[in-house]
């Protein structure tokens, strides 16, 4: 136990650390909006909470029946989601994720281990990791219940994998955090994200063709050929530690734990690159991956004209197209659509494998990857000056009335959603098959009107909650709380409608009726979303003074 | 000292000007008249009320109670013709960090109504003017501060201002970059503009500003040229040094030498707080 304890200077270091933030907690309640963002953090947190306990009694009632019936074998199942979960939620949402800023840590004497163990320590109240630590514990209960002797072996082998797990998740993320802060390197990935979505157009044929060499069914095949590898894979090893363990075959146990050991191990070193480069101060920023251009070479270079759109509103909507595309992290959320219809083609779905999950309604993956693209342009609607932080002083002494500042960003992100249901539309269509034309303009006016809806709410969000946020740095685009948890409800409302006007189509057996549904539902939403612009410039007057605080804060 | 002659037409006036935190009144009561064509420098210690006022002149803070009037526009009735003819850099700056200098410019210029030729065309002057154009694709985030300075306050300038606004401009900036603000300042008030700043460098305020104002826990306690403020302190230094006992007060000066604005500070704003307690453990 030695190593484990810390010297006096690291432990006042580290109360130090929890003592500021507690205070900070203190601090923030304060004001009616710091209360107001601690209710909207519990409500998130408890809803997180008891996906964390619900999914741990199921998993530890499932691990149960495993030992118990003898299926131990088939650990794995419950430790690949409990993976997967626990690696893909801080990507894919990484606006749920904290990423704190470490410059502020690196001026103080802190040593190389104190810093990795705070940076560590910052992530470990993100949704993944508080849910899958909770499930690994309701399995590690399971376990216990079904062979109290297996606990012993089960508890340590577990507790490895969560580690695991905690590290590899860090790890990918601050990788992922340095691969897109750079230009050359985000194009690379788009490069090779691009080839495996095309890629993705053989997989069918490829799977039809194997698939018809033996009576076997294709997934079935693929699945008995990969159980070799996946035993090489942690959750295969952690599985096959504990299997190891219960039939008393020590040595293969240790073999297999020694392998999942050996995994941390590199986890842990490559994270360690990644944080002494940032201890040592590195700089992750888009300029320095440029080389100065020579003075003579400097141009005049005119800014965008748009036809028919006012200078001021063109002005706004070029600079916030140059904000967005020098945000690897937000261009790096905006090809999510496209990934959730990817894995949806990949997980197991009709027997033949050729459709995944949506397998039996491959019309329904344009809707369900334009509704997901609405999802995620919420972290730019709903905070619209976030990003501007101390610039949004600039807003505030120009000429320039809010109504048309707000206009431009509308207009980007419109624009960013109408390319976005481009992107769907040729993923949807390469990887299953072009959505039928009634379900085709059913999805374009839902999504329009969707659209309208979140503007003009995010336009009021964007004005009473503002957050600052970083385009530059993976996980700190997280929006307020507040506004989280009030656009969802709207998001749900807004879909609770296009379902009803789906419904109601579909009674008369005309899907292209809901489209004129949507349209007129527009037309309501645009004629209150101009009464919001109107109104706009007022609010934002009263409101100054809370926003300049919020987004000019160090 | 406090009521220098009424102008005609002043580029700032305000009267009675409040502002309110709760119960904290940080600016109480303020009657400012600051002349066309005048270098105004606006002086207090830390928490005196400096930035309040500047920010409510400008408009990013509204006032508790008072008018503000801009080249005779009431601030409140007509903002945005107000904003057109002013130009500022406030205490954050204003900037917008992922954005390279030239298009930062470019996109102040057209917030400012400038047609793209002319931004683009003031935008390349403004950056060989503030020598800035040697990283012509850095991100303003990656400048240093003093490079951010000279970016805002070119910012400022680009629409050609009647009325600059600048807080704190010198903080942080070089000796060649202040030069050439200097200069460039000096040749906008040659040309009729009206500079209003605040500064803490007592020295370059002496030696730009032809009027002074002093606030001190919120309140106006000076108001003039440079001449008639040092006047009204020689004045009561006069009247103090003939009554009988009196102590020699800090920041007076010798006799028969000037007093500089840092003495007519010291000796309006009572500096005599001093550091009694000596700090043992400091190297």
């Amino acid at each position: 136990m030695a190593g484990l304890t810390f010297s006096p200077e690291i432990r006042g270091q580290f109360s130090a650390i929890a003592r500021v933030r507690w205070q900070l907690f203190i601090n923030s309640m304060r004001t009616i909006r710091g209360r107001m963002e601690i209710v909207a953090r519990g409500f998130t947190f408890l809803a997180f909470g008891m996906g964390g306990i619900v999914g741990s009694i199921g998993i530890g009632f499932a691990a149960w029946y495993f030992i118990y019936s003898g299926k131990v074998d088939w650990l794995p199942v419950l430790l690949w989601p409990v993976f997967l979960f626990w690696q893909l939620v801080p990507v894919m949402a990484s606006a749920f994720t904290e990423n704190v800023d470490s410059s502020n840590l690196l001026r103080f004497p802190l040593s190389f281990p104190s810093y990795f163990l705070i940076r560590i320590a910052y992530g470990s109240l993100d949704p993944s990791t508080v849910m899958g630590s909770l499930w690994l514990l309701g399995m590690t209960v399971g376990i216990a219940f079904a062979s109290p002797v297996l606990f012993l072996s089960a508890a340590p082998v577990l507790l490895l994998f969560a580690v695991f797990n905690i590290l590899l998740a860090r790890m990918l993320f601050t990788w992922a955090e340095r691969w897109l802060a750079r230009r050359k390197s985000r194009e690379i990935l788009g490069v090779l994200f691009l080839f495996m979505v095309i890629g993705f157009q053989f997989i069918g044929p490829l799977v039809r063709h194997y698939g018809n060499r033996s009576h076997q069914p294709a997934v079935s095949r693929v699945f008995a050929e990969g159980l070799p590898i996946e035993r090489l894979l942690p959750p295969g090893l952690a599985g096959q530690t504990i299997a190891h363990s219960l039939r008393r075959e020590y040595a293969s146990a240790l073999g297999s734990f020694a392998l999942l050991c050996g995994y941390a191990l590199v986890v842990l070193w490559l994270l360690n690159l990644r944080l002494r480069a940032q201890y040592r101060g590195e700089n992750l920023s888009e300029a320095l991956a440029r080389t100065a251009a020579p003075a003579d070479r400097q141009q005049i270079r005119l800014g965008w004209s748009i036809p028919g759109v006012p200078g001021p509103v063109s002005a706004v909507l070029e600079k916030e197209i140059h904000y967005l595309s020098r945000s690897g992290p937000t261009l790096f959320t905006l090809v999510m659509p496209v990934v959730v219809l990817l894995i949806f083609r990949l997980s197991p779905g009709k027997s033949d494998g050729a459709g995944g999950l949506l397998g039996h309604a491959a019309d329904l993956a344009f809707p369900l990857g334009a509704a997901y693209t609405l999802l995620i342009l919420t972290n730019l609607v709903y905070n619209s000056f976030g990003a501007d932080a101390a610039g949004v002083q600039f807003y505030f002494v120009s000429p320039v009335r809010f109504r048309e500042i707000l206009l431009g960003k509308n207009l980007t992100h419109s624009l960013v959603l109408a390319v976005e249901m481009v992107l769907v539309w040729v993923g949807a269509s390469l990887m299953y098959r072009p959505p039928p034309w009634e379900i085709l303009l059913a999805t374009v006016t839902g999504v329009f009107f969707a659209l309208v809806v979140n503007l003009t709410a995010g336009n009021l969000f964007s004005v009473y909650t503002p957050k600052k946020i970083d385009l530059g740095a993976l996980g700190r685009q997280r929006a307020s709380q507040v506004t989280a948890l009030v656009s969802l409800g709207i998001q749900a409302a807004v879909l609770g409608l296009c379902a009803l006007a789906i419904l109601l189509a579909r009674a008369f057996h005309h899907i292209w009726l809901a489209a004129i549904i949507f349209v007129a539902l527009a037309a309501v939403a645009i004629v209150i979303y101009f009464l919001v612009l109107k109104r706009i410039d007022a609010i934002a007057l009263q409101r100054r003074e809370a926003m300049i605080a919020e987004l000019c804060r160090a | 000292m406090n009521a220098s002659a009424p102008l005609a037409a002043p580029a700032i006036a305000t009267e009675h000007l409040t502002r309110r935190f709760g119960d904290l009144i940080a600016v109480q009561d303020v009657n400012l008249r600051v002349a066309p064509g005048q270098f105004f420098g606006f002086l207090g210690p830390n928490g005196a009320g400096k930035s309040t006022t500047i920010k409510m002149l400008t408009g990013l803070l509204a006032p508790s109670s008072g008018r503000m009037q801009i080249l005779g526009i009431d601030l409140t009735q007509d903002s945005v013709e107000v904003k057109r003819q002013i130009g500022v850099v406030p205490e954050g700056m204003a900037l917008f960090g992922r954005l390279t200098g030239s298009e930062y410019l470019n996109f102040v210029g057209r917030m400012y109504g400038l047609d793209r030729a002319t931004a683009a065309k003031r935008t390349a002057e403004l950056l060989d003017f503030m020598q800035l154009v040697d990283q012509p694709k850095a991100l303003v985030t990656d400048y240093s501060h003093g490079m951010q300075k000279k970016l805002a306050l070119a910012a400022a300038v680009i629409h050609g201002p009647k009325i600059l606004f600048l807080d704190e401009p010198f903080e942080g900036v070089d000796a060649i970059a202040s030069n050439t603000l200097k200069s460039m300042l000096q040749n906008m008030i040659a040309r009729g503009a009206t500079i209003f700043l605040t500064s803490h460098v007592l020295e370059i305020v002496e030696r730009l500003c032809s009027h002074v104002a002093i606030i001190h826990r919120g309140q106006l306690v000076a108001q003039g040229s440079l001449e008639e403020l040092r006047a009204g302190v020689e004045a009561q230094a006069a009247a103090a040094l003939n009554a009988a006992g009196a102590p020699h007060e800090i920041g007076a000066s010798a006799p028969g030498e000037k007093l500089t604005l840092e003495q007519i500070f010291l000796r309006i704003v009572g500096g005599t707080r001093r550091a009694d307690q000596e700090l043992s453990w400091l190297g």
